[in-house]
């Protein structure tokens, strides 16, 4: 008897559910600015049928990378609830088509690929695939968000919103950059790991030619979240989450990691050249020490601690191995 | 080789033999100056030789880009106006542009959402994954109130230490002014003297008027120290006792009985030592408190 009891008050409920289901389908939806018709919002989806945003990232490094480098491509990782992490690549000559391949394999339409050099320089390349164009960076000023001054944390998998400078629609090469980056860190709508709500905002700047990059949490005061259209909008602020870092473009290729190279950035100085410079300036002053103390040459670099270092046969090799820079 | 400007000259000095230095003692300076080089160099005039295809990039530019009538919600991007150029170097004023850049931006962007009715900030009971993980936001929040409270005690520190040197201030013009007071005093006194030995009562007549705090001193007691005499000692001390009564024999025994008797008082009264004042009476230190489980026995 029980059971039969049980039963039946479990179907009475699913009908109710139903019932409930049926009446809330039929209400019109409530925004912020009041009811909403549903032919209006039927037309707007209308509007663009065909498009639909499918990107992929693949998100991946090279052997070798140091501590600091990796949690900066795990950050980007949680950022990005499109991408797909690989594992390590070697970084070598034939790494494109590798990485192409791998792309391909994925099913991914772009590539994030965070090369780490010599156990200190990152370079960063934002590939368009499979026919290109790519980007080469220099990543500089790089902070992770482990970091405990930054303060912010949003939601995993929100969509953000992108904010450039104006400044990127000056030069076609920044047209392009910005293309590419909208591409890649804009995440699809609809993308089935995205959340529906809107709560950090990205920042592309272009300051003295680099582009900065920073990731900012939105909040409103708790009680102000249904006011936003009343002025709630004044008392919005934001916090960094990060992660930080600034991209200084090396290079633009037609394709995507090779190619005909279509930009190539006439300031850059590879960070390889600028270690040699410093060297050679200082073995110069050396040399002119020597020379007003009236010291033997080798008397002086005998007495330095790393004779071998500031030798300058070893010198003048490393100058002119520093040329031949990607 | 040409990538940096002042590359050919530092290349030729490596290359030169050791010995012939002697035209390059004007480099000197300016080679040291360039020694304080930070990681980013950046050339100072642009490569000639750079490529910059433009047609190149904006036929790329149009092969990778959307169609022209993809909806704004796709794309969430912003383009704000950067109102001033920024200066690299000044941290500051740098985050401060990419801030405002943001905030600008998430204005526009809320507006545009809200005129087409999406939701866009969380409510606040949507529960979710986040970037970043509780402990580690436990973490954050333990070192901002570490750092709060660092702040408060240095603020506390500063005000004591301010507050410390006014009182020392007000304390000195307090003394100063309580001399000055007495001062004014005694000039009074003295002045009222004057005027009544000048209005005819003389000064032979009262003697008894003459007081000893007309000249300058107050009820004083007198200072004068009496060498190894207890405080509430009458005896008068050791010079009051009598020396020289008795010139040998017992001479030096009778020194000694003196210099105690001074030192620790013969006669007169005992200075108030060994008796009880309310301040003795309440003071309870010289017993066991809380202590009664003798009493408990013999109540047994």
């Amino acid at each position: 008897m029980a059971k039969k009891r049980k039963q039946s008050e479990k179907e009475a409920s699913s009908e109710l559910i139903k019932k409930k289901e049926e009446f809330s389908v039929e209400r019109p939806k409530r925004t912020l600015l009041g009811w909403k018709d549903k032919d209006v919002e039927e037309k707007k989806q209308n509007d663009s049928p065909f498009f639909r945003n499918k990107e992929k990232v693949l998100v991946t490094c090279s052997r070798r990378i140091i501590f600091r480098y990796r949690h900066l491509m795990l950050n980007v990782v949680s950022i990005l609830p499109h991408c797909k992490k690989d594992n390590k690549i070697d970084s070598k000559e034939s790494k494109g088509g590798a990485l192409n391949e791998l792309v391909e394999l994925k099913n991914c339409s772009s590539c994030l690929f965070f090369e780490c050099r010599k156990q200190k320089d990152l370079y960063l390349w934002m590939a368009k695939c499979p026919n290109g164009p790519s980007v080469k960076f220099l990543v500089n000023a790089v902070h992770t968000m482990e970091e405990l001054k930054l303060t912010g944390n949003h939601l995993k998998g929100s969509r953000p919103i992108l904010t450039f400078s104006t400044n990127f629609d000056n030069d076609p090469h920044w047209k392009l950059l910005k293309e590419i980056i909208t591409q890649i860190f804009g995440v699809p709508k609809d993308h089935r790991k995205a959340k529906p709500f809107h709560d950090h905002v990205f920042v592309f700047s272009i300051v003295d030619d680099h582009i900065w990059f920073r990731n900012y949490q939105i909040s409103v005061p708790h009680n102000e979240i249904d006011k936003v259209d009343r002025g709630g909008l004044d008392k919005m602020t934001l916090v960094e989450v990060g992660p930080r870092f600034c991209l200084n473009p090396i290079k633009i290729f037609g394709g995507s990691f090779g190619g005909p190279t279509l930009y190539e950035n006439p300031y850059y100085v590879s960070p390889n050249q600028v270690r040699t410079h410093v060297l050679l300036a200082f073995c110069h002053f050396l040399q002119i020490i020597a020379k007003r103390c009236d010291l033997g040459w080798d008397l002086l670099y005998g007495s330095l601690p790393h004779y071998k270092i500031f030798k300058p046969t070893t010198l003048s090799f490393k100058h002119q191995s520093s040329q031949h820079e990607y | 080789m040409s990538v940096l400007s002042k590359r050919p000259s530092l290349n030729k000095m490596v290359d030169d033999d050791m010995e012939d230095y002697s035209e390059d003692e004007s480099a000197f300076d300016s080679e040291s100056e360039s020694e304080s080089e930070d990681e980013e160099v950046m050339l100072t005039e642009p490569s000639k030789k750079s490529i910059y295809n433009r047609d190149g990039l904006l036929e790329r530019l149009q092969d990778i880009s959307w169609p022209d009538n993809v909806e704004w919600i796709h794309k969430l991007t912003i383009d704000v106006n950067q109102e001033q150029k920024v200066d690299v170097n000044d941290d500051l004023t740098r985050e401060l542009a990419f801030y405002t850049q943001a905030l600008e931006g998430t204005r526009k962007a809320f507006e545009k959402l809200q005129a087409m009715g999406l939701p866009f900030l969380r409510p606040t009971d949507y529960y979710a994954e986040m970037v970043k993980t509780d402990s580690h936001m436990q973490k954050i929040k333990s070192r901002l109130l570490v750092e709060k409270k660092r702040i408060e005690e240095a603020e506390e520190r500063r005000k004591a230490r301010e507050a410390k040197k006014i009182a020392k201030e007000v304390q000195a013009q307090k003394t100063k002014e309580r001399s000055k007071q007495k001062k004014d005093e005694i000039e009074s006194v003295k002045k009222w003297r004057k005027q009544r030995q000048q209005s005819g009562y003389p000064s032979g007549d009262n003697e008894d008027m003459n007081l000893p705090f007309e000249d300058g001193k107050s009820f004083e007691r007198s200072q004068k120290k009496r060498p190894y005499v207890a405080p509430g000692d009458r005896s008068g001390g050791k010079g009051k006792q009598g020396g020289g009564k008795f010139k040998n024999g017992m001479d030096k025994k009778k020194k000694t009985r003196d210099h105690r008797d001074s030192k620790f008082g013969f006669g007169g009264r005992k200075g108030m030592n060994k008796q009880n004042t309310s301040d003795t009476t309440n003071d309870l230190k010289g017993f066991n408190k809380g202590d009664f489980s003798g009493n408990k026995k013999r109540k047994r």
